[in-house]
């Protein structure tokens, strides 16, 4: 193939993939910038940046409005135990499904699939009433328990798991291991960049969770991050007659960028063990 | 077709279910159980004046402003705590009191959707009964559902027609003569020929809104989308007079189309073009806090009449507090709103000069007669209005609103319905009636028949 | 996505062996046993809840009145029930097959390990997907806000006019079927990512020699051989479109004009009314759609194997 050919390309695609950067990087730069425009600015010149006029108005009026420590707290008590639950649990019945024979093995995977086609909102209602007959409304366990087993990380780490020679595990056996313990010695430390990825991808899934927290958490004292961000977008959205706009998109986005850069920041530490540990996990073509 | 109670066999047989009946037999919450067994749904007044309650109200300026009258309160009830909580009410009000846990004692809630919830609440009609004979008709219209009140009607929203003055009088527009809807129709002409490009009658574009808006028309003839009994009134010659209104404010481009207090709205306030907004009261929300440009060119005057000599003003939303029967103290709650509604101390202190509004809650007027006394103004000039003498317009238009005008449980469900073909008709795309044919028989089929 | 057997079988340890094998036996119920509670509890359970309460008229309290299949032909025989369908469709139509392209190129080109600023793509792509969905949404209405909005200003320079991007059914559902694309892209790219690292290196060598060009040997080698991986791709998105939800009760609340009430959001207008009883019968028929269509997919992946 002659040089130029090959260099050719090359440049195209850059340029292909330089717009899409930019397409995909705007939105949240705008977002992450805007917040320190002057609020009235955000909404008639989205365009402008103006350095000399920003402040930190719209983060003052959100911390003062908005009770978003909170917020951070309860997703944080969330996100342990809920996060902990499909970490642990989820390998764990990959495991059975990727290397034991057993009866109703594929009745239980089709549970595993209907859970994964189940849309969230069908479950709302008689989950709510459920959660009135166990007494659970306004507690941790409501917005941890269900879903807490996730369902797509079963199916994800089942590949990951299926991809562990058999002969590691019998090996492991040989060794007087008992089942449990081949999980933990053995499988665990395998999949270990597979497990890195679900955990960004489990922490990334549960800490923007809303649909269902916004009905469990009636109570502001249970409302997580989300729950914080999605009433105060409410104040826009939902015809609110006495709010002013600006004011409240400032604090929006104020508040939208708090939410966000923890997310981002743990994203990019660990972008190199997400993105490999979702490869690990590859649907083999 | 035939109706009997809910049988759990039954429903499973049919469910295609039965071979699992025995374990299904447990399963589910008992929908078919109604543990009230008769008890009154009337709230008495506590003989006690200590505890605490949960209050909810939506965040915004209000909420600010009740958080303020929370000293007077306890003033009063020292030894009542009150647990004011800024709530996103219509995401969380109806699964609180489906689950009846945290069920707060008091809700701040729209009178459209009153309606849709008395199932939860407490009937005030014992402990309103000494004040209902001074409480504004439409108000208590509203919070009337099938015999019961179920609201401490709040605020009363007069519709007044709001005009920037400074730009009408630049225009040669004398407003004080507009008197009916064509006389306001013709001082747009006349506006528009004078500032060309102007669109100066507002078109609000929220479905939800426009239909608010439309009851306030509606309101000042007297009718409303639906009588006491539920039954629909929509297609009348009196929707019919208000729906070919807007249609020839858009097709003679008159209008500005924009969502209320959006910005777009905001700018099109701001540099002149939009001159005309007939509104309710709290409107005056716009020049008070939100625009920049013709803050203080505003003023208010009362609605153009729908024929020579008609009320001059009618309802438009409007909140009331809503008392749920799961609400532990469900009647401090009720002292709460009793001191804020009717006592003169507590009025004082919702409208009366605050944090928020330093000029008083000019927004709206109180319900209660009493309170809303042309002359004794709990609020006045307004500098937002050019010092203009709010109270005084607003009580004078809040006077003549006419009652008999309820509303259906169903109200907000009609937004998808007459909400939205009304914004057709705003795009061109039906006439007015096609709006009320079409929107009655959705209505009719989607909403009334499906109670 | 082949269950593998286990061959272990064949080979038992020594000692212990009875034991041991119990043990075995018993593992994969003990494994699966936190998941199968979970599902029991809160799915199984509420879903047979949905079934009861489909066939009566139960609005949040009191009684519940027996109805027969009175919510379910109301809402077979009710057209904005038809067409919160036909909305998730077409959004469908409007978001995988572009996802699906879009995606194979992005992945092909990061696939190339002397690409030139990969990590910063390889990040770039999928900090959207981080982005938590109320505060995308917010900014979402505000760049494309028809008068103010960043997106009409920049059209704008290149003398179109402005569109009312939220505000006409035209527009709205091209511009939520954006939002769900730029919010997604990066996770598919990352997927098929995956399938094109399990792809042999030495295919590409041989086509090179042969003088295939770039695009045919994406046509005539990528794509069959990614076949499984986006089949894979396309079974998540469609059932992610279709019980969409949160985008439009964030974004537009379903409108203008029902134009952005997806399956999930006429759903959820049913609750919001009480209407309890329609909004379960909703649920089934919804349930009942997806898994159909996931279904389809999976068989239409298998026949072409």
């Amino acid at each position: 193939m002659a040089a130029n050919e090959a260099t050719r390309p090359r440049v195209g695609s850059h340029l292909f993939l330089m717009l899409l950067l930019v397409a995909f990087l705007f939105p949240v730069g705008w977002a992450l910038l805007s917040a320190f425009k002057p609020a009235e600015d955000i909404v008639r010149a989205p365009l402008a940046f103006d350095p000399s006029t920003f402040n930190l108005d719209n983060y003052t009026a959100m911390f003062q409005d908005v009770p978003i420590g909170q917020g951070f707290l309860n997703t944080a008590v969330v996100l342990l135990f809920k996060g902990a639950c499909t970490m642990f649990f989820a390998p764990l019945a990959a495991l059975a499904f990727a290397k034991y024979q057993w009866i109703g093995k594929n009745l239980v995977f089709g549970a595993v699939l209907v859970t994964l086609m189940l849309p969230t909102i069908v479950l709302i209602i008689p989950l709510l009433l459920e959660m009135k007959e166990l007494g659970w409304v306004n507690t941790y366990q409501a917005l941890i328990l269900p879903g807490a087993v996730d369902a797509f990380a079963i199916f994800w780490m089942r590949q990951v798991i299926s991809a562990v020679p058999d002969e590691l595990l019998d090996a492991a056996r040989v060794d007087g291991c008992g089942e449990f313990a081949i999980f933990w010695r053995v499988v665990v430390p395998v999949i270990r960049p597979g497990l890195a990825g679900l955990g960004v991808l489990t922490v990334m899934n549960i800490y923007n969770d809303f649909v269902w927290p916004v009905v469990a958490a009636s109570n502001e004292r249970m409302a997580t991050l989300q729950v914080v961000l999605s009433t105060l977008a409410q104040n826009i959205t939902g015809n609110r007659i006495g709010a002013d706009y600006a004011a409240v998109t400032g604090e929006l986005l104020a508040a939208s960028s708090v939410a966000l850069i923890p997310l981002l920041v743990l994203f990019i530490l660990l972008q190199r063990h997400f993105i490999n540990g979702i490869l690990a996990g590859s649907v083999k073509g | 077709m035939q109706r009997h109670l809910l049988r759990r066999r039954a429903l499973i047989a049919s469910a295609g279910l039965a071979a699992a009946a025995p374990a299904l037999a447990a399963c589910g919450p008992d929908i078919a159980s109604d543990d009230e067994s008769g008890a009154s749904e009337l709230l008495k007044a506590p003989d006690r004046t200590k505890g605490e309650i949960t209050i909810w109200d939506r965040s915004g300026d209000l909420f600010e402003v009740f958080e303020g009258t929370i000293a007077a309160f306890n003033a009063k009830y020292p030894d009542i705590t009150v647990n004011h909580v800024a709530v996103d009410i219509d995401a969380k009000l109806q699964n609180t009191l489906i689950t009846g846990a945290d069920v707060p004692d008091g809700v701040f809630l729209d009178d459209a959707k009153v309606g849709g919830f008395t199932d939860y609440l407490w009937d005030l009609g014992d402990v309103l009964a000494p004040y209902a004979a001074d409480i504004a008709q439409q108000k208590l219209d509203v919070n009337t559902v099938a015999g019961g009140v179920y609201g401490v009607p709040f605020d009363l929203d007069p519709g007044l027609l709001f005009y920037n003055a400074t730009a009408l009088e630049a225009a040669g527009i004398d407003v004080d003569a507009i008197a009916t809807y064509d006389d306001l129709l013709q001082a747009a002409r006349d506006y528009q020929a004078a500032v060309p490009g102007a669109a100066p009658i507002h078109l609000e574009q929220s479905a939800f809104l426009g239909q608010l808006q439309l009851e306030m028309y509606a309101s000042q003839l007297g009718t409303s989308i639906a009588d006491a009994d539920g039954n629909l009134r929509l297609d009348t010659p009196e929707f019919e007079q208000i729906l070919t209104f807007l249609d020839t404010v858009r097709a003679e481009g008159l209008g500005t189309r924009a969502e209320y207090l959006t910005p777009t709205d905001i700018a099109e306030l701001d540099n002149g073009n939009q001159v005309f907004y007939p509104w309710a009261i709290w409107f005056s929300f716009a020049p008070q806090q939100v625009l920049t440009e013709t803050t203080g060119d505003w003023r208010a005057t009362q609605l153009p009449a729908w024929e020579t000599g008609g009320a001059r003003s009618g309802a438009m939303g409007g909140s009331s507090f809503v008392l749920p029967k799961d609400g532990k103290n469900a009647d401090l709650a009720w002292l709460f709103y009793e001191f804020l509604m009717f006592d003169p101390a507590g009025y004082a202190a919702v409208w009366g000069p605050g944090e928020v509004y330093p000029e008083g809650l000019a927004t709206s007027i109180p319900s209660y007669t009493p309170a809303a006394d042309p002359a004794k103004p709990l609020y006045s000039e307004i500098t937002a209005l050019g010092g203009q003498d709010l109270w005084t317009v607003a009580t004078e238009a809040g006077a003549q609103i006419p009652g008999g005008t309820p509303t259906p449980a169903w109200w907000t469900g009609a937004v998808d319905y007459l909400g939205n073909n009304v914004q057709r008709m705003l795009d061109g795309d039906m006439t007015p009636q096609e709006v009320l044919a079409q929107s009655s028989e959705d209505i009719q089929t989607n909403l009334v028949d499906r109670q | 996505m082949t269950a593998p057997t286990a061959t272990a079988t064949r080979r038992a340890p020594r000692a212990g062996r009875g034991t041991a094998r119990l043990r075995r036996r018993a593992a994969p119920y003990l494994f699966v046993l936190p998941f199968v509670a979970i599902f029991a509890a809160f799915s199984v359970y509420p879903l047979f809840f949905t079934a009861r309460l489909s066939f009566t008229d139960w609005r949040g309290t009191g009684a519940a009145t027996w109805v027969g299949w009175d919510n379910y032909t109301y809402l077979l025989t009710n057209p904005a029930f038809w067409s919160s369908l036909g909305n998730s469709a077409i959004l469908w139509l409007l978001i995988v097959p572009v996802q699906i392209v879009l995606g194979i190129l992005v992945a092909v080109l990061l696939n190339n390990a002397k690409l030139r600023l990969r990590g910063l793509y390889r990040v770039a792509f999928i900090v959207p997907f981080v982005t938590p969905l109320v505060a995308v949404a917010q900014i979402w209405v505000v760049l494309f806000d028809q008068r103010y909005g960043a997106v009409n200003a920049f059209l704008g320079l290149f003398g179109l006019p402005d569109t009312g991007w939220l505000t006409t059914s035209a527009w709205a559902k091209p511009t939520l079927a954006l939002l769900f694309l730029w919010k997604t892209t990066g996770f598919i790219v990352i997927i098929l990512l995956s399938g094109l690292q399990s792809i042999n290196a030495s295919i590409y060598e041989a086509a090179d020699l042969d003088g295939a060009s770039k695009a045919r040997q994406l046509w005539n080698i990528t794509v069959p051989l990614l076949r499984r991986t986006i089949g894979f791709a396309v079974v998540l998105q469609t059932l992610a479109v279709f019980q969409m939800f949160a985008e439009p009760f964030v974004v537009t609340q379903g409108g203008p004009y029902n134009s952005t009430t997806t399956a999930g959001y006429y759903l959820y207008n049913h609750i919001t009314r009480a209407d309890l009883g329609t909004g379960a019968a909703n649920s089934f028929l919804l349930v009942v759609l997806v898994m159909a269509l996931s279904l389809l997919f999976v068989r239409l992946l298998r026949a072409k194997d």
